[in-house]
């Protein structure tokens, strides 16, 4: 195989791997708790030592905190430093999120926009206003008096980036990322809870678009590249003709 | 030495030299990935091209990732494969795996002075404990971008094309002046 065909051709396949991630990201930069991903490359290397060209060898997720925004919403919840929401979806399955935007359901749940439950806390039908605490604890107001009705505890893992993502902002557990560990939220080096705010994605458009741009670069400059390997091929093949 | 055996060897060294630049382009998203130099001899043989790995690196991206890992300075990071290989890399993108190993996104583990190298929960990483040389450092949160500059290998491209082409043109040109004189020699 010619070399230099074959490592301009690896490092177009890059880019486009690149940009399927920025773009992924892009598309879900407007999501709540959204962790944008970024794609890593290493060298491809032959077994005498001989470079090859590149190879993108996946997407990796960006836990990095995304900024708190007040939100108008009845229940919504931010995570202020690491951890998940522990919710069930409608198999019983455990996912985690750190997408907060939940509200009051009619069987007294919590649940999101994917009609996702909040794991560990009910809200009786008669509770007339519920707050959340910086530590998780949930307390509603009744028509007399007030109670506290639980905790809320949030999720964390050994090795978090081995998290499954799953759509949107939500994530699964592996094998590789251990078992979720509860933490209580409030401790003073631990998470917080921010009632009535909401994490927005750590994407923002402005990189992902400068991303864009650089790898369609960089994409180009590699089409260059075979471009010219094959106009040598040319050349070399009309050098009889002369 | 014969003409057109230089020529043909301006021809395979302007091949060598795409290679080069079009390797260098394929990485220009690397992290940690140090360009390569191609340079020019002269030799009895003709124009040869060595290759060399520059010392340049390249410019650290802030990312703030705890086990995105930078080295201020000489050295590199270790790394084992699962079949035991040794090798070693400047791109520090680890992943901290549940057993507090750092691994890199081949899957390769991170060694220390004394075997794989371990991190406690919330731990860091310091420069010591990898082996680094002492005046080196390690800065967290950063990555060594890639120190290769599209532009400039772009350019190499394009060059390395054309001399490909004056070298093609060099040997078709004797090719043609010695099927003259042997057509003269025919003639008479």
């Amino acid at each position: 195989m010619d070399r230099a065909l074959f490592a301009a051709a690896s490092g177009m396949a890059a880019q486009q791997r690149n940009l399927d991630t920025i773009a992924d990201n892009l598309a879900n930069a407007g999501v709540v708790g959204f962790k944008g991903s970024a794609q890593s490359f290493a060298e491809l290397i032959a077994p005498g030592g001989q470079g090859l060209g590149t190879v993108a060898l996946g997407s990796r997720v960006l836990f990095a905190q995304g900024k708190l925004a007040r939100s108008g919403g009845p229940f919504d919840l931010a995570i202020d430093g690491p951890g998940f929401f522990t919710v069930v979806d409608g198999r019983g399955r455990r996912l985690y999120t750190r997408d907060g935007a939940f509200s009051r359901s009619a069987d007294g749940t919590l649940r999101n926009a994917a009609d996702y439950r909040l794991a560990g806390i009910t809200i009786p039908r008669d509770a007339l206003t519920v707050t959340v605490g910086g530590d998780g604890s949930v307390r509603a107001t009744f028509a007399v008096g007030a109670r506290m009705l639980g905790r809320i505890r949030l999720a964390e893992f050994a090795a978090p980036e081995h998290l499954r993502p799953l759509d949107g902002a939500v994530f699964a557990a592996t094998p590789e990322s251990g078992g979720a560990r509860d933490v209580t939220a409030g401790s003073p080096d631990g998470p917080k809870l921010d009632f009535g705010m909401l994490e927005e994605s750590n994407v923002t458009i402005i990189d992902a678009m400068m991303q864009i741009l650089t790898a369609q670069r960089a994409y180009e400059a590699n089409a260059k590249g075979v471009q010219a390997a094959d106009e040598m091929l040319r050349i070399a093949n009309n050098l009889q003709r002369g | 030495m014969d003409g057109i055996a230089w020529a043909a060897s301006a021809m395979v060294a302007a091949r060598t030299r795409l290679e080069i630049a079009t390797e260098n382009l394929a990485n220009v998203s690397t992290d940690g990935f140090r360009r390569i130099d191609a340079r020019g001899f002269l030799t009895a043989l003709g124009v040869t091209i060595a290759r060399r790995t520059s010392g340049e690196g390249g410019a650290l991206r802030h990312t703030g990732r705890d086990f995105d890992l930078a080295i201020l300075g000489r050295g590199a990071f270790r790394v084992r494969d699962s079949a035991g290989r040794v090798s070693e890399t400047r791109a520090g993108g680890f992943i901290r795996e549940a057993d507090g190993t750092l691994h890199d996104c081949r899957g390769r583990v991170v060694l220390g002075l004394h075997g794989a190298l371990r991190v406690p929960s919330g731990g860091i990483v310091d420069a010591r404990a990898l082996g680094l040389p002492p005046a080196s450092r390690v800065r967290s949160g950063f990555l060594e971008g890639p120190a290769v500059d599209a532009i400039a290998e772009m350019i190499d491209v394009l060059s390395a094309e054309r001399s490909f082409e004056s070298a093609e043109k060099a040997v078709a040109a004797i090719d043609a002046t010695r099927q003259k004189s042997a057509d003269t020699a025919r003639v008479k």
